[in-house]
């Protein structure tokens, strides 16, 4: 939002007015909340690379002692994956492609998904998960199709359809690659060169 | 219009595990910001290996993490009167959502009876059902893509 607002002027601009919007003028940006219990890099990098005010916290977790194991947990790199080498696009699963529907009706069965996405290929999993609480459809579902020609045709052709009255969204569930890429580095800050150019020597 | 809720900033992740009689067993998720999705289970009851998995997710999955969180309200709550953890075990709660960091800590929690009895019952089912619901989707995340039974 504050990018088109300002798209027209951008020249103008320095990169360092951007904290000046800020509407709370938040003094410092950076400032994390009081020691977070949680050192990990994910929530450092996402600390620092908001630009909008400290986060409100909450919880003991913020303040009870570490626990010696708590950053290497999580923090190997000895992970299993199958991710293959190749820009992001769809991942395949071990044994087949899954997709991702949502905005499923809660009194959905799992025979009106078999009906509807059994037309694309035949169904080798699916998995309607139910709110714990109340005991109906959570919302999504999962569906494992054998091929990725079956999945592509699944989501070029449901996507946006209507299930039982409500709108569906259908998509790949797994990705080779991280995501935001491309949109981190466009928002990033931009390189100062005009303005760190210096004026040229007068003689 | 890309809204807070949608593509604000977005992480979460998930502890439970108790240290006893057959070492350090836990279960541990997180939901990365670039999509990442990291699985650890580490039970050393018979077999002793820990399993561990990571797999990107599409925005699609994250949206749909996200709103589960939003719709559960979670981050109204406080974890302030929740039983703290103990030998029995701990269980971690940590979100960033928006503007909100919310990173809750209490003991395992049994069954609902122990929800019922604690001071603040009504925050506390709210992360007992969040907790499963969560368990649900990472489990079929992972099985579904690992071919493997997660518990």
């Amino acid at each position: 939002m504050q990018g088109s607002a300002a798209d027209g002027e951008a020249l103008d601009f320095e990169p360092e007015d951007d904290d000046l919007m800020d509407e709370d003028g938040a003094p410092d940006a950076d400032a994390s909340p009081p020691h977070p219990k949680l050192k990990s890099a994910i929530t450092a990098a996402a600390a620092t690379s908001s630009a909008a005010a400290p986060k409100k916290t909450k919880g003991r977790g913020f303040r009870q002692d570490t626990d010696a194991n708590r950053n290497t947990r999580l923090s190997g790199s000895d992970f299993d994956s199958l991710t293959t080498e190749g820009g992001p696009g769809p991942q395949r699963s071990i044994e087949g492609w899954i997709i991702l529907v949502t905005g499923v009706h809660e009194e959905a069965q799992e025979d009106d998904l078999q009906n509807a996405f059994g037309e694309y290929g035949e169904i080798k999993n699916l998995h309607l998960n139910l709110d714990r609480r109340t005991g109906f459809v959570k919302g999504y579902a999962l569906i494992e199709y054998e091929r990725a020609e079956e999945a592509r045709n699944a989501i070029e052709n449901l996507n946006g359809s209507e299930l039982l009255t409500q709108t569906i969204y259908v998509d790949w569930a797994f990705s080779s690659g991280p995501i935001n890429e491309s949109i981190r580095r466009k928002n990033a800050r931009p390189p100062r060169e005009r303005r760190s150019r210096s004026p040229r020597r007068r003689y | 219009m890309a809204s807070e809720e949608e593509n604000g900033e977005f992480y979460l992740r998930y502890y439970v595990g108790h240290k006893g009689k057959f070492g350090h067993e836990f279960l541990e998720f997180e939901f990365r910001p670039d999509g990442k999705l990291r699985y650890a289970n580490n039970s050393n009851y018979k077999n002793d290996t820990i399993i561990r998995k990571e797999v990107y997710l599409t925005p699609a999955v994250l949206r749909e993490c996200r709103r589960i969180i939003s719709e559960s309200e979670i981050m109204k709550e406080d974890d302030n009167n929740w039983p703290e953890p103990d030998r029995v075990g701990r269980q971690e709660l940590e979100i960033v959502m928006g503007n909100e960091h919310i990173s809750f800590t209490t003991s395992k929690i049994g069954s609902l009876v122990d929800v019922q009895s604690s001071a603040d019952p009504e925050g506390l089912r709210i992360f007992y059902y969040l907790v499963q619901d969560l368990k649900c989707f990472v489990f079929s995340l992972i099985s579904l893509h690992f071919k493997i039974k997660p518990i």
